[in-house]
């Protein structure tokens, strides 16, 4: 049998967990503006019952658990997406930096001096013996050879950029790692005293967001509340409580390999800036570098061979006008012009002297231009490909990341539609728990009395 | 029950203003520069075309460079060939006076040395140059090409009998030059030759008039060779309105790639400006909205 007493606790049990709820809804109000916040809820439940012969009475009500809610397959959408879009940005930014050097729109690039040069063998076709004209060729084939070696020059420093990047997103990738591990463990602690593990959750969650703007990872759950973090090829991150730092290594070309647990990862890493500055560093620039050098190579033996196929201004075979070069890599950065007097320029055809106005390898060498000597193209249409190739590469990353940062805010959307406050809806529970505390509070009152009447009761009786 | 919406309306918000605000940052810049190519990336494919473009256009202007070389060069040649032509006509009248049988064997010396003067000037206007360049000597440009010998009189040619051709547009050659043999010796006339001929006939008093027909051959075969110079003078004239024809469809191509549709581009600027005013106007009336909380009090 119940008594009044007993009444008087379980209406009390109910203002604690009333009391619980209200602290809940006013935590998550405190939080609406929390990066990373999720909304908690005060999960009440009916006190264990009493038994007493037949009767079962209630004890009240209390707080079950405290819970964030969250939606872990959304947060690893979210991760996905974001390394991809740290990837895809990462690309642009240098990308940018890379078409710069080969903005045909602005007249920046090689198409000027590369024509220029071939230009100038037209002039000379048709002024063969006049000294200015060919002074001309040679301090257009000048033009050609600074332009050949800045535009490597600048490929190169574009492309230590870029290292320099790498090295920064590792460095970032291990401090995340770390603090990633230590936040797993505050989850098993949480979990272990019974505390709601959630906050320690939404800091992990925030980790692993920042971490994926870096590198591209994959998520698996531990059965104790861990999060473990891999990289694509599946090297471990973090494993539990413990990180394991990525370390680089300087290759042949002077850039920085990645490596994980002493195995060389750099060609696997996906998404993040990580992936973006590699695809930059170890696939973009030297594809363009290669490209340049095959150009300076088989521009630079072409006409050296129809130079020494002609005739100087003495009659004698002509020589080399640039610099031979031995091999296709650094061939753009090596180009240089050995001849110095424009009297070797040859010009002729025949053979002795007496032909000063002989221009039939003048126009040979003009006709170089038409001539299918780079890879089975003319060097301005071999060029031309060069500059859509950048431009096609940039252009197709942009419109990537557009559309990524469409599906990023959709998912964002999605993830606070479960774990965003709403401020009306706490508004609301606010005063549904209020009026279950005043009625709790209101019960007390009529119990006291009704001891208040006993008590009366016992006074009468004794008088 | 439906899905919950998140209740965190502002980044929403603030990425359609941040979007309308790039639209018109976009729209603007493209109005003020007239271009919508400003980097490969915003046409990759327009900017290849332009490599070629610029490429095209800046090989015409080196054609039209080469002409105005060669129409200079070849004008004097012309009119040089039309001084000798003017100087063998002299000739022909002379011969044919000094062919008359009453002419007194010193009337004939007289009209000898006159022929002997017109020998020298034609030799002289045989090795004219242009711009330092000898232009009938062949492809041998630097070397005098004729010479005559002060004693016997023999003309001597050290040029060679080579010819050149230049580019006039791509594929487009013309013949530079008419090799000086050709033009002053030719077996079919030869100019130095007739009037060499012409000089002995007068002075020994034989074969007068064979020399005057040797005069009059050697004028009608000049006059076949000097077609040349006037063709290859029409040929400039013909591939340099080409070429000026030909940088003005390049410009308008090169205009075509890269610029901005000016309507569609003011347009696009007015609809950016538009979006962006609603976006900033929803978000402070979002950003101002009472809630739940509000009409508790």
């Amino acid at each position: 049998m119940g008594s009044l007493t007993a009444s008087l606790n379980t209406a009390l049990s109910s203002m604690l967990a009333q009391q619980g709820a209200i602290d809940t809804a006013t935590n998550n109000i405190a939080n609406v503006d929390t990066p990373g916040y999720s909304q908690q809820v005060a999960n009440l439940e009916e006190a264990p019952t009493i038994q007493e012969g037949d009767l079962t009475y209630g004890t009240g009500a209390q707080i079950a658990s405290v819970t964030s809610l969250r939606d872990a397959v959304l947060d690893v959408r979210i991760n996905q997406e974001t390394a991809q879009q740290g990837q895809l940005n990462a690309f642009i930014s240098s990308g940018q930096q890379v078409q710069a050097l080969f903005n045909e729109t602005s007249g920046t690039g090689l198409q000027s001096s590369l024509t220029a040069f071939f230009n100038s063998f037209s002039e000379l076709s048709a002024d063969p013996s006049d000294s200015t004209t060919r002074q001309n060729v040679l301090t257009a084939a000048q033009n050609l050879t600074a332009e050949f070696n800045q535009t490597s020059n600048n490929l190169a420093t574009l492309q230590s950029n870029a290292d320099l990047s790498v090295q920064q997103s590792v460095s970032q990738v291990n401090s995340l790692t770390s603090q990633i591990a230590q936040v797993n463990q505050e989850v098993v602690e949480a979990q272990e005293n019974g505390q709601n593990p959630g906050p320690a959750e939404d800091q992990r969650q925030q980790l692993i967001n920042q971490l994926s703007n870096y590198i591209g990872v994959s998520e698996t759950d531990a059965s104790d509340g861990t999060l473990t973090l891999s990289t694509a090829n599946g090297s471990a991150l973090v494993v539990g409580s413990q990180s394991f730092n990525l370390t680089t290594q300087t290759n042949a070309n002077g850039c920085q390999d990645i490596y994980s647990n002493g195995q060389d990862i750099t060609s696997q890493i996906s998404g993040g800036s990580l992936a973006g500055n590699i695809q930059v560093r170890d696939q973009e620039i030297p594809a363009l570098q290669n490209s340049l050098d095959t150009l300076a190579y088989n521009l630079t033996t072409a006409v050296n061979q129809q130079n020494q196929a002609g005739y100087d201004l003495n009659g004698n075979p002509g020589g080399d006008i640039f610099t031979p070069l031995t091999q296709v890599p650094g061939a753009a950065a090596n180009m240089g012009v050995t001849m110095t007097d424009p009297d070797l320029i040859a010009a002729s055809g025949t053979a002795g002297a007496g032909n000063s106005g002989d221009n039939t390898n003048a126009n040979a060498l003009y006709a170089l231009q038409n001539s299918n000597l780079v890879d089975g193209q003319t060097p301005i249409s071999y060029y031309s490909d060069m500059v859509f190739q950048i431009g096609n590469d940039v252009s197709t990353a942009q419109t990537n990341e557009q559309a990524g940062t469409q599906v990023l805010q959709q998912l964002q959307n999605l993830q606070g539609g479960v774990s965003g406050v709403d401020i009306n809806q706490q508004a609301a529970d606010l005063v549904q728990f209020q009026n279950a505390y005043q009625a709790s509070a209101q019960v007390v009152t009529i119990i006291n009395s009704l001891l208040e009447t006993t008590i009366d009761m016992m006074d009468t009786a004794t008088t | 029950m439906s899905i919950r919406l998140n209740p965190n309306l502002l980044p929403d918000l603030l990425a359609g203003i941040e979007q309308s605000q790039q639209n018109e940052t976009t729209a603007s810049q493209e109005l003020a520069s007239g271009r919508t190519v400003n980097e490969p990336s915003d046409n990759p494919a327009a900017t290849a075309a332009i490599v070629y473009n610029h490429n095209q256009s800046s090989q015409d202007a080196q054609f039209l460079q080469n002409i105005n070389t060669l129409q200079g060069r070849f004008q004097v040649a012309d009119s040089t060939l039309s001084d000798v032509v003017q100087s063998l006509t002299q000739a022909l009248s002379l011969g044919t006076e000094g062919a008359n049988g009453t002419m007194s064997t010193s009337d004939q010396q007289a009209i000898a040395a006159q022929v002997q003067g017109l020998l020298t000037q034609v030799t002289g206007l045989a090795n004219t140059t242009y711009q330092g360049a000898y232009l009938f000597g062949g492809t041998d440009v630097t070397a005098q090409p004729f010479s005559v010998d002060a004693t016997t009189g023999a003309v001597t040619y050290a040029g060679n009998s080579n010819t050149t051709s230049v580019e006039l547009s791509n594929g487009n050659s013309i013949a530079a030059n008419v090799p000086g043999d050709q033009l002053f010796l030719n077996s079919n006339g030869s100019v130095l030759g007739s009037l060499q001929d012409l000089y002995t006939a007068l002075t020994t008093g034989n074969n007068i008039s064979n020399a005057v027909t040797e005069v009059s051959n050697a004028v009608n075969e000049l006059n076949i060779q000097r077609v040349t110079y006037g063709n290859a003078l029409d040929q400039i004239n013909t591939s340099e309105s080409y070429l000026n024809q030909d940088q003005i469809n390049l410009a308008q191509q090169e205009n075509d790639l890269e610029s901005a549709d000016i309507t569609q581009v003011a347009t696009d600027f007015a609809q950016a400006q538009l979006a962006n005013q609603a976006a900033i106007s929803a978000t402070s009336q979002i950003l101002n909205q009472k809630n739940l909380l509000d009409y508790l009090v």
